[in-house]
């Protein structure tokens, strides 16, 4: 109590003159706006500080690193909406893993899509010791989230390849877009077929809403299966949106999709991709 | 010589105003006949307002209610980068204020620019004096719905969802809480320009339904997270 009186006494004998006091004035001015992230504009403001387009800038990393590998371990995580907690848990479980080369957050990054989020959960996902990519779920589109995605992800379609394994990752949450926007984009599917086919010999498909669930329009549910057989050698399909861990033949035609649980069911799966074949494994921690 | 007619004049001789009491009595009839005529006149009438004045009083009165107390400017506090209004003041001691601002998402990284409107309404349960027409109000507490313009947002979730799948939100409206403080200068009657008669600077620490949300379901989001600061400026013109 006494400092603060004697800081005050001293301010004000400091500031005497008018033009000190407006200059003091100034300084506080100049430095609140300094501080400009203690100012709110909006949820739905889409002005993004931290890093942008991390999809590109992690699968060139991913690309690089995995040059010539013929096992690979991908850990995929899914719908971590609020819950930090179990997140940083579940990343904390996953630096303890061996020989992960990345990771794929499968969708429904934020629960309300607000920019602040955003930042929070890739502030936590900036702890993995591996780099990872993010696909946007049905929770990510709220208000400007959509935006916010692509500034901060980039695409909402895109494919890496890691090995001799190409990764595509499609936008499967058509009811975000009334159904009136080509999602999923058979197209990009098609093109996917064949773009850089050299450097690839199987195929996985990551999505965030599976065929037949309420996000999926599911009027091309069948035509989507349908191009999917144009990939070379699709081994099997991921995704997440139903909070659950399960592995359904989706078509009764032994394609397998996995789903992968919610951080908050705290279960987590990893694909080891080896030349044969591939295993799915289920980690809970 | 001069002096003599002063003295013997009759306004200086009291004696001699008795004899005037004819001329007196005379004035004091028509005076009170004045006053008589007064009763009857349409002037005294009009002290008793009919109910046609009464009522014509009355909406002079609501409407004036309307007029703008004061002029509000402030940034931030989840209602756009620069927000400004007007706003009315009541109570006995003007401690409750109703704002009524719009305010500019700038367009930053989104594919436009977008427009909120705010209904805050604030409480300042005491204000202190200072010297020099300054005054210290310690506490303002508000609470405000914000409602921001455009297609991509809605108020209750479209009928594209199946039910209750977005029903804990509307992406539209947002409710916000903030706490601050004001300083207070009565421009003294002499400096008065335009239309300020004081001019109040003040803070807030606000957050919003969303965040506090968020806050709530997991504890690793901090309250230092979800607040925000917000700086403005109040011109009180009546």
């Amino acid at each position: 109590m006494e400092s603060i009186t004697t800081y005050l006494y001293r301010t004000r004998t400091l500031a005497r003159s008018a033009a000190q006091r407006w200059l003091a004035l100034l300084a506080a001015v100049l430095v609140l706006c300094g501080c400009e992230g203690a100012f709110d504009i909006h949820p739905y403001d889409v002005n993004i500080k931290g890093p942008k387009g991390i999809n590109a800038t992690n699968t060139a990393i991913i690309e690089r690193r995995c040059l010539g590998k013929d096992t690979l371990r991908i850990a995929v995580i899914s719908d971590t909406h609020g819950w930090y907690s179990d997140t940083r848990d579940e990343i904390a479980s996953l630096n303890q893993q061996q020989g992960i080369d990345f990771v794929i957050h499968s969708g429904d990054l934020t629960d309300t899509g607000t920019a602040k989020e955003f930042e929070w959960i890739h502030k936590i996902m900036y702890g993995l010791n591996y780099p990872y990519l993010a696909l946007i779920g049905n929770h990510d589109f709220l208000g400007t989230g959509n935006q916010s995605y692509e500034v901060i992800y980039g695409e909402m379609n895109f494919s890496i390849i890691a090995g001799r394994v190409k990764i595509i990752c499609i936008n499967t949450n058509a009811t975000e877009y009334d159904y009136m926007a080509a999602v999923p984009n058979l197209d990009y599917i098609e093109s996917e077929a064949t773009a850089r086919s050299d450097d690839f010999d199987r195929t996985i498909v990551v999505m965030h809403a599976p065929p037949y669930s309420d996000q999926f329009n599911n009027n091309v549910a069948k035509a989507f299966r349908y191009y999917l057989n144009l990939l070379p050698n699709l081994m099997f399909c991921v995704y997440g949106h139903n909070h659950i861990t399960v592995d359904d033949d989706l078509y009764g035609d032994g394609l397998m999709f996995h789903g992968v649980g919610s951080s908050n069911k705290r279960k987590y799966r990893i694909f080891t991709i080896t030349p044969t074949g591939y295993e799915a494994e289920i980690i809970e921690f | 010589m001069k002096q003599k007619s002063l003295n013997s004049s009759w306004m200086f001789q009291p004696a001699q105003w008795l004899r005037t009491w004819p001329l007196t009595l005379l004035l004091f009839v028509l005076a009170t006949t004045a006053v008589a005529e007064q009763i009857d006149s349409i002037y005294t009438q009009e002290v008793k307002e009919s109910r046609y004045d009464m009522r014509v009083h009355r909406y002079r009165k609501h409407w004036a209610a309307l007029i703008p107390t004061q002029y509000v400017i402030q940034n931030a506090g989840n209602m756009g980068f620069l927000s400004a209004g007007i706003g009315w003041d009541y109570g006995c001691r003007r401690q409750w204020e109703t704002d009524l601002l719009f305010g500019i998402i700038p367009r930053h990284q989104a594919t436009r620019a977008k427009l909120t409107m705010t209904v805050k309404e604030n409480y300042i349960p005491w204000s202190f004096n200072m010297k020099r027409g300054f005054s210290l109000e310690p506490l303002t507490a508000s609470i405000y719905l914000n409602t921001v313009y455009g297609h991509e947002f809605w108020n209750t979730q479209p009928s594209r969802y199946p039910d209750s799948y977005y029903d804990f939100m509307s992406t539209k409206f947002r409710l916000n809480a903030a706490l601050g403080q004001r300083f207070t200068w009565q421009i003294p009657q002499e400096k008065r320009r335009g239309l300020a008669r004081s001019i109040t600077v003040f803070y807030e620490l606000s957050s919003c339904d969303l965040y506090i949300r968020s806050m709530i379901v997991d504890h690793y989001v901090k309250l230092r997270d979800i607040l925000g600061l917000s700086l403005g400026i109040k011109l009180q013109n009546l």
